[in-house]
């Protein structure tokens, strides 16, 4: 398969006269940015950078997931894109959003912000609303364009597509004869690609690797932002397991479902809005419990990996609750610290084997 | 209501814990007498300071008795309280609990107790300090009453929200979010009406449910007036530090602001307040500050760090440096503007608990800052970057710089903790001190 990578598709979208927003995690709009024919690009990083330039402005207990979006930015990695949209995630995204705006004056970037409330009451639906409207009326005004509902309810209906084809492969993870990091890295795609190129890739990904013979590896759930050095699949793999639950920001996380009504912010917010359970939201630890309970139900998981982003304050708060209960009903877990721009460590290396011998 | 309990309420809380108090108050007042003799860099605290203590442990005495004749909110610091205390509850803020242990420097057997039920080293040590003293039972407000409601306000941090999530799971009761949106720029419509919503149709009903009481508008429209009451001499007591010498500093505004974080809308916190702001008055008219000798004037920004608060009010005094004012301490009170009365309270509120400088971005604290060093006459500022708090913390390397660079403002960078010994080094916070008073001249 030829996938085209990401520099190479910003490139054809503006050759294209598409404008290009790069999009720090998570949860935003996507419909309504290829509305005004915007082509969001994630940033999960990059990994693996020396971030020498984000330490003169970010304290060392910032997590390295946005020292390296900002060390991107000031080493113009970003020179090609547009707009920075910085959704408010966490704190400390909150804090790159507000340093972004005040004091990265930048005459070729926008900065854009958008705010997904914690809660998913009547309040917080009509807020969110009201935010992609907000952010709409941001976009006509800087791009000179006003897309009408017709075409706004095209492009949530392609995310929406793009969506339920993401959660058929991540449910039918064990019918692609195929490793983990290839699995991924494909699933990754959907962090720049266009929905409707995600899909058609996703068809010829299916056609290529659906075999009739089921993978009978170790099933385990993995749970956390991003999974960052992705050499942790190669070592999973190795050690006879496969990842059969998902529970990660970059993709399970993101399952959103379907929204509904006449006007096309109210849809894209209750999409949003009522997103599986996710600790950057603020849900109560039931909630999160009973879904990974539910992923490994499903995966026919033997133990969850929390694969945590040092720092990572929201996912540090519910494990001594989730750990506890999931092993009063059988689930194994381990907790893994990672540094997105380091390897795995020879001391995680073991503890995830050991981990997993335990549980063949 | 349990007649047993309330009568346990009123006499051991109220009428023995009175006497009690009193009498620790006089072995503080001696102290303190101890503590500012003539070899002392300190003039003598205001006569307040011994009652300050026994007015906040009478808060935590009477929480010893309350169960089952008050409601009782596990609150965060930034939570709007009005609407609770008007419907009577008795209010425990876990923040100010885990300040009070950090400042009693008891707190490392908790974070310890914390950490080895398997909370992150790296989490809050404000939520490893309050969750080691729920493991352990240990506290040394002697006992905190189990909540009935919990309410937790985004508008200082987003750790609150997982914190009480955490107290929703361990105590199996309601808990209320109140999700304030982060002010990038201005405060917008839609941000104020999703607030107001959450309050109305979220919180009231919830608190009046585990109450059983129905909101009294003309209650609320009290406490309210009593909270403004109380900020206004506050920020009024606080403005007084910009006179030369000042009267306070802020290792005396941080004991002195807990009445204003956990009692606000109390008739006792204005009275408070009230006597405070006359004794502070006296003492600038007769030119007589904090310090006997004051060289340099400097702002704190962020937090304290409450196990160090002794040690480096003693060392800044010693060199003659006085710090006369933080934007923590300066937060509690310049919101009091913002209280409009004559609005509707739901709307009052909203706005007001959409405003901490916490909510706000990295360019408003700089101007806050900005603006603190010219109206108090300071020569430099110290930026506690403090490891558990991200919201406060992140922003500072850039504020710094522009201090430093754009304003000609001496500035330091201090890396501690508020409440972790661990995150903090004797050693280099000694040289960063001593080199930043260097380039002070002093």
């Amino acid at each position: 398969m030829k996938i085209p990578g990401r520099i190479e598709t910003i490139l054809k979208f503006k050759e294209k006269g598409g404008k290009v927003a790069a999009v720090t995690p998570y949860h935003y709009p996507k419909a309504l940015l290829r509305a005004f024919n915007i082509l969001p690009v994630e940033l999960w990083g990059p990994p693996k950078q020396n971030t020498m330039a984000s330490k003169g402005h970010l304290q060392t207990y910032v997590c390295s997931v946005v020292h390296s979006i900002l060390n991107y930015y000031l080493t113009d990695g970003l020179k090609s894109v547009d707009y920075v949209l910085v959704p408010h995630t966490c704190d400390s995204l909150q804090g790159l959003g507000s340093l972004f705006i005040d004091f990265f004056n930048n005459v070729n970037i926008r900065f854009l912000t958008f705010y997904l409330p914690r809660g998913r009451r009547s309040a917080d639906l009509e807020f969110t609303a009201k935010e992609i409207e907000k952010l709409y009326k941001e976009l006509a005004s800087l791009t000179g364009k006003s897309p009408d509902f017709e075409e706004l309810f095209l492009h949530i209906e392609n995310e929406e597509k793009a969506v339920s084809v993401l959660k058929k492969l991540l449910r039918n993870r064990r019918q692609y004869n195929v490793n983990d990091y290839a699995f991924y890295k494909f699933l990754r795609t959907k962090e720049y690609l266009s929905a409707e190129d995600f899909v058609k890739f996703a068809e010829e990904f299916e056609n290529k690797f659906k075999t009739e013979k089921p993978l009978n590896e170790t099933g385990i759930v993995l749970s956390g932002l991003v999974p960052e050095p992705m050499e942790i699949f190669r070592l999973i793999n190795q050690n006879n397991a496969v990842v059969s639950g998902d529970d990660l920001s970059i993709t399970g996380r993101r399952l959103y479902p379907k929204g509904e009504g006449n006007s096309p912010f109210v849809r894209m917010a209750k999409s949003l809005v009522f997103s599986p359970p996710d600790s950057m939201r603020g849900d109560s630890v039931e909630f999160r419990l009973q879904r990974l309970l539910s992923l490994a139900k499903k995966g026919n998981a033997k133990g969850v990996i929390f694969f945590i982003v040092k720092f990572c304050e929201p996912e540090y708060f519910y494990l001594p609750f989730l750990r506890k209960e999931l092993k009063e009903k059988g689930i194994e877990s381990i907790v893994l610290d990672t540094d997105i721009n380091e390897n795995l460590s020879q001391q995680t290396i073991t503890r995830i084997e050991v981990f997993l011998e335990t549980l063949t | 209501m349990n007649i047993a309990n309330l009568v346990k309420y009123h006499f051991l809380g109220k009428i023995l814990g009175k006497i009690f108090l009193r009498i620790e108050r006089k072995k503080g007042e001696k102290k303190i007498k101890k503590f500012t003799g003539k070899n002392s860099p300190f003039n003598p605290p205001l006569k307040i300071t011994a009652y300050t203590k026994e007015f906040v442990s009478s808060h935590y005495l009477k929480g010893r008795y309350v169960e089952g004749v008050k409601p009782v909110a596990w609150v965060t610091s930034g939570a709007p309280v009005e609407i609770l205390k008007a419907l009577g509850f008795f209010l425990i803020y876990p923040e100010n609990h885990a300040a009070l242990c950090g400042a009693r420097k008891v707190q490392m057997p908790l974070i310890e107790a914390a950490e080895k039920e398997g909370l992150s080293n790296n989490v809050c040590s404000y939520v490893r300090t309050d969750i080691g003293s729920l493991i352990t039972g240990e506290t040394p407000a002697g006992k905190l009453p189990k909540p009935d409601l919990l309410v937790a306000c985004s508008n200082i941090c987003q750790t609150v929200l997982h914190w009480y999530r955490m107290l929703e799971k361990h105590f199996h009761i309601p808990l209320v979010i109140i999700d304030t949106p982060f002010i990038y720029g201005e405060i917008e419509e839609h941000q104020v009406d999703y607030v107001k919503k959450q309050l109305e149709n979220e919180l009231l009903p919830a608190a009046e449910k585990v109450s059983g009481n129905l909101l009294k508008e003309r209650e609320l429209a009290k406490v309210l007036k009593l909270s403004k009451d109380a900020t206004e001499l506050w920020l009024e007591i606080l403005n007084l530090c910009s006179e030369t010498p000042s009267p306070l500093t802020i290792f005396d505004q941080f004991v002195f602001m807990a009445p204003i974080v956990e009692m606000r809308g109390d008739k006792e916190t204005v009275d408070f307040y009230s006597a405070m702001l006359k004794e502070v008055k006296s003492r600038v008219n007769r030119g007589m500050g904090a310090l006997k000798k004051e060289r340099k004037r400097v702002l704190w920004d962020n937090l304290p760090i409450w196990f160090k608060m002794r040690e480096l009010a003693t060392k800044f005094a010693e060199r003659g440096i006085c710090l006369p004012i933080s934007t923590y301490t300066y937060a509690w009170g310049e919101l009091a503007p913002l209280m409009d009365l004559n609005k509707n309270e739901f709307e009052t509120i909203a706005k007001v608990y959409l405003s901490p400088i916490l909510n706000k971005g990295t360019g408003h604290k700089l101007n806050t800052m900005v603006n603190l060093v010219k109206n108090f006459k300071l020569d430099g500022i110290i930026l506690h970057s403090d490891r558990s708090c991200k919201p406060y913390s992140i922003g500072q390397l850039d504020q710094r710089n522009k201090l430093v660079k754009e304003h000609g403002i001496p500035a330091l960078l201090l890396e501690a903790d508020q409440n972790d010994m661990n995150s903090f080094s004797e050693e280099q916070a000694a040289i960063r001190i001593e080199s930043f008073l260097e380039t002070m001249g002093v």
